[in-house]
């Protein structure tokens, strides 16, 4: 059944075909009641549950929801994939697609038009972004990038009028604010080594007008000129020489600094935008109401205001598609939550957006005169946010190795923020992996 | 004599069995499975070509540094731990062997971190490193030996010795057990010549006390040299390996190469190495105490 | 060694006072970090994120731990949402739902596996220490050799024949695995205790007849209350406890056991701390009421002969 049959004893086949038959008695009976069990990391909780009430009423089918922590998210899912978990749908970031359509632990979606027909309401950046060697394997959940945030109570306390437009400017402002005793650590990064940094430093990296990888593949990051090297050695000198960033950053998970930052403590951060409705709310965060997106910093000689965008998608398991009751379940749950509920609307795309932020693929949404209502009240307007999303690429490391390889680059960015090891050496560490991986795929 | 003989057998293999039996299951054909793993390339993301490699697996472990960086970890770790939970399992044991008020009811609490859950350990230890609002952070502010609150668990240069605190203090009570009760066995009579010869407290010690010692030392450093080796818990709740990687023990090696690469073929490897290694360490350990005692 | 008037007074203080210095901090070293662990339990979120900590709680609160209790009961629609973003604070985890059945999870193994362990090592044990077979010393060797391998080692192969026995998620898988890390130490306990039981009792109970089912009945097995306890609980905490082997073989809610959703807890960094710390005290509740209660037994039973070389 999983196609990964390592070498097996003749006892361990007859366990095996028994304990297959047992699996399959098990889906037999879940057929009967009809279940749809969904995996998602710990956001939108409860906007997800209220909506699979919702779905369970609309259509009596049951759903299993479990969720974990998005910092260990990959590391779960995989695991459970691997132990032949009986998953039917499941969250997934853009940067595990190459991995999990290999690994066959993906269904495409191609041929079921029910789901298929909700692209031509889709942007098309993030359908791109869920297809891979021609086939698309879900519908999408959210899209967003890094944006750049300033809290501006503390610009104007030390008397500055504009926020930064490149990264010298950024340290400049900061030795500021730092000097009038505003804010110790005036400059805000999370880079603990979880799921986000490789969002984090991609970011920087492309603001420095850099890549990791080149348009056919090969590893482009420890090259001086290409911006990666040139981040790297921002972030080390922030952190000990200019002494803008706190050394804990290390150990910041996204979380963490969200929550800093909604305190007021710091001065600049790269956050994803839509944590910008809970730091702009004040049951939510004592700096409500100051904080403001600018554009991304240019950084190095060949900066732009590029940044990292990024979607999350609904998957389908190859389980539930070859299984024709689960398929039908698991088809209307991807319906209700990533394209139209079962009358006519976006209900969950809508309500993720006003709740947490998060904002939709879906085209049709963008002209809700709600949806502009929104970012006035949270943001101070969409017209930067616009903006930004327009230069959001999606990170180039995505790949079949990239799990392998992140574990790698993740440590060589620590250790560079530690100062244990050069900008240069840390990208040419993981680049030398990058090429090794990509040779051992072949 | 031969009925007895057999009889005596018989017996003894069916008391037997079921121990063995479990034991085969679990520990010992494992370990040869993961022997079989380690000479094929399996890597679950590729799951249709496993390709049988001989031992390039290995060789592929002891060409990759983080294998060598993992090796001086656990080293590391293992030899404090180690040094200090014997150091405080010896200052206890000599508290606890006193006779006064209230011994009773501190010999009852040294069981509470044995007792204790390593998750919770791990959980309580990292709240009290927790750089914005740590116990340690404030009791050393408060003490004045440090103007602001600091990063602890991040700091690179001393990670390893936080965690290996937590696992100290979790280990120490059975270490300073096992030590109490030898020196229980030390007669008073020893003492009460010494004192009469003029001995100080720390002469007492040193030749009365240490040397009888002697078997229930070994026997600590021994067993907590094994336990040290094999600590997965705390790295997995506290560190994660890092920050960088200076958390990096060989356990969280072979966790990270199997659960989060999914190359199972070298994970094995690794896993198969570790195990040898604790093998032949226990054995010279064992070698080397039947000489001494 | 009572004091009497004998050796002079002075001495007798000192030793004193360094008696009630060393074992404050003894007390302080043991049973402060799981006090910290309590009382952080009892706060509310903002009292636990003040600078300075607040060493007592200031206002002891059952909140928390009803928040965890009671999250299975919360039937979530639209108008009954929370609206802020889970990582600003208020937010458990799903896990704390799992905790009751996981707490049953645990009891339910645990159980299992001390009854299981003392069948076991009790019939091995007698057979090591008291019957001079043939193998004797290889059988010894190698129950206690498979302690050596670390865990980490056993689980990847391990986790690999339970999923192609399609035994992942079964209590069986666990109870068995666990059987396995922890027999050879209550073994090692009852070989030590039965070698401390006159010889001349096993003879006289062959000389009546008994064969050595009833040797071991009439004779070792009640004699040996102290180590039999020491077994059972030990058997049981280390199942308790048990966190790796859990790990890779439960991967869903209703095999999980506590070690694991208090982990999920721990590692989700939305988590309020002040339920962190509830669900750690929840964990170490059981484990240590056990130790308490049974302190005498295993004292007695786990060093009767522990140490002969």
């Amino acid at each position: 059944m999983d196609g990964t049959g390592l070498p097996l004893s003749r006892r361990q086949v007859a366990s095996l075909l028994a304990g297959g038959a047992t699996l399959a008695a098990a889906g037999a009976h879940a057929q009967a009641r009809g279940t749809v069990t969904f995996i998602g990391w710990s956001a939108a909780v409860d906007q997800v549950r209220a909506h699979i009430t919702a779905f369970e009423r609309a259509t009596g089918i049951r759903v299993n929801y479990e969720n974990f922590p998005w910092a260990q998210f990959r590391t779960a899912l995989v695991t459970r994939l691997v132990g032949n978990a009986p998953i039917d749908v499941s969250w997934v970031s853009d940067a595990w697609l190459p991995e999990f359509a290999e690994a066959g632990w993906l269904a495409d979606i191609n041929d079921i038009p029910d789901l298929m027909r909700y692209n031509a309401e889709a942007a098309a950046y993030c359908t791109q972004s869920m297809t891979y060697r021609g086939r698309q394997y879900g519908l999408a959940y959210y899209g967003d990038h890094m944006s750049f945030m300033v809290n501006t109570d503390i610009l104007r306390r030390a008397g500055i009028s504009a926020p930064p437009t490149t990264w010298d400017e950024v340290i400049e402002q900061s030795l500021r604010i730092k000097q009038q005793n505003i804010s110790e650590f005036p400059l805000l990064l999370s880079l603990a080594a979880d799921t986000w940094l490789i969002e984090f430093v991609s970011a920087l990296t492309f603001s420095f007008g850099g890549r990791f990888v080149d348009d056919a593949g090969a590893a482009v990051m420890q090259d001086a000129n290409r911006g990666a090297v040139r981040a790297a050695a921002f972030l080390r000198d922030a952190i000990h020489r200019h002494r803008v960033l706190s050394p804990g950053a290390v150990e910041t998970g996204e979380i963490n600094g969200l929550r800093a930052f909604g305190t007021g403590a710091h001065a600049f951060a790269i956050v994803p935008t839509y944590r910008i409705r809970a730091l702009n709310d004040p049951s939510q965060s004592p700096a409500a109401g100051n904080i403001r997106i600018a554009l991304m910093p240019r950084g190095g000689p060949q900066g732009t205001n590029e940044t990292c965008g990024w979607i999350r998608f609904y998957g389908m398991t190859p389980g539930a598609k070859n299984d024709r009751a689960r398929r039908a379940n698991a088809v209307r749950f991807m319906e209700f939550f990533g394209g139209r509920d079962t009358e006519g609307n976006y209900s969950l795309q809508r309500l993720l957006l006003t709740d947490l932020g998060l904002p939709f693929c879906t085209t049709p949404l963008a002209s809700d005169p709600a949806v502009q209502e929104f970012w006035t009240r949270w943001a101070g307007g969409g017209e930067v946010i616009a903006q930004q999303s327009a230069l959001a690429r999606k990170k180039d490391v995505i790949s079949p190795w990239f799990g392998e390889w992140v574990e790698t680059s993740n440590q060589v960015w620590q250790a560079v923020c530690l100062n244990r090891a050069e900008p240069a050496a840390a990208m040419q560490t993981a680049a030398t992996r990058w090429t090794a991986l990509q040779r051992a795929f072949r | 004599m031969s009925r007895w003989f057999g009889y005596d057998q018989r017996s003894a293999a069916i008391l037997v069995f079921p121990v063995v039996a479990v034991l085969l299951a679990v520990a010992a054909f494992p370990i040869l499975y993961s022997f079989w793993i380690s000479l094929h390339d399996i890597v679950l993301t590729r799951p249709l070509r496993r390709p049988f490699v001989w031992f390039e697996n290995y060789g592929r472990v002891f060409e990759d540094p983080r294998f060598w960086v993992a090796v001086w970890r656990t080293t590391v770790y293992t030899v404090v731990t180690v040094v200090v939970t014997t150091i405080l399992a010896v200052l206890v044991a000599l508290l606890l062997n006193e006779t006064f008020p209230g011994q009773r009811v501190l010999s009852a609490l040294l069981l509470l971190p044995w007792a204790t859950p390593s998750v919770v350990n791990g959980l309580m230890w990292k709240w009290i490193y927790d750089p914005n609002y740590g116990l340690l952070n404030g009791l050393l502010l408060q003490a004045g030996l440090i103007e602001r609150y600091r990063v602890w668990l991040g700091d690179p240069d001393l990670t390893l010795l936080l965690v290996a605190n937590a696992a100290t203090w979790k280990q120490m009570p059975l270490a300073a057990l096992l030590l109490i009760v030898t020196m229980k066995a030390i007669p008073d009579d020893l003492y009460r010549a010494a004192k009469v010869d003029g001995a100080t407290v720390f002469q007492r010690f040193v030749h009365i006390t240490l040397p009888a010692l002697r078997p229930g030392l070994m026997l600590v450093l021994v067993y907590e040299t094994m336990l040290s080796i094999r600590h997965f818990d705390l790295f997995l709740i506290m560190t994660q390996g890092g920050p960088d990687d200076a958390t990096f023990v060989m356990s969280w090696l072979v966790y990270v190469e199997t659960f989060r690469s999914l190359r199972f073929g070298t994970g094995a490897a690794m896993a198969y190495i570790l195990a040898m290694a604790t093998f032949l360490l226990s054995w010279a350990f064992i070698r080397f105490l039947g000489k001494r005692l | 060694m009572a004091l009497r008037s004998g050796p002079p007074l002075a001495p007798r203080i000192g030793r004193g006072l360094l008696l009630a210095l060393f074992s404050a901090l003894f007390v302080l070293y043991v049973a402060g970090p799981v006090g910290w662990l309590v009382s952080s339990s009892l706060q509310t979120e903002a009292q636990i994120t003040a600078v300075p900590p607040n060493w007592l709680p200031p206002d002891p609160t059952f909140a928390n731990f009803e928040a965890i209790f009671t999250a299975a009961d919360r039937e979530v629609t639209y108008e009954t949402r929370r609206q802020g973003d889970p990582a600003t604070g208020g937010f458990l985890p799903s896990g704390a739902a799992n905790l009751l059945p996981s707490l049953w999870n645990s009891l339910t193994v645990g159980l299992w596996v001390a009854v299981l362990n003392l069948l076991l090592s009790l019939t091995a044990a007698y057979a090591i220490a008291v019957i001079d077979f043939r193998g004797r010393r290889s059988v010894l060797y190698t129950v206690l050799a498979t302690r050596v391998i670390p865990d980490i080692a056993l689980v990847v192969p391990l986790f690999l024949v339970v999923r192609n026995l399609g035994l992942i998620n079964s209590l069986g898988a666990l109870v068995v695995t666990y059987l396995a890390v922890t027999v050879p130490f209550t073994i090692f306990i009852l070989i030590s205790y039965f070698e401390g039981i006159p010889r001349d009792l096993y003879r006289a109970a062959r000389i009546d007849g008994c064969g050595h089912w009833g040797a071991l009945r009439h004779v070792y097995l009640p004699l040996s209350l102290p180590a039999l306890v020491a077994s059972l609980t030990f058997a049981f905490l280390t199942s308790w406890n048990e966190f790796v082997f859990a790990l890779v073989l439960t991967q869903n809610v209703a095999a999980q056991t506590l070690p694991i959703v208090i982990s999920g807890f721990i590692m989700d960094f939305t988590t309020s701390f002040s339920f962190v710390n509830a669900a750690g005290v929840i964990a170490i509740v059981p484990p240590v009421l056990m130790a308490i209660v049974f302190q005498r037994y295993i004292v007695s039973g786990l060093t009767a002969g522990a140490v002969k070389g």
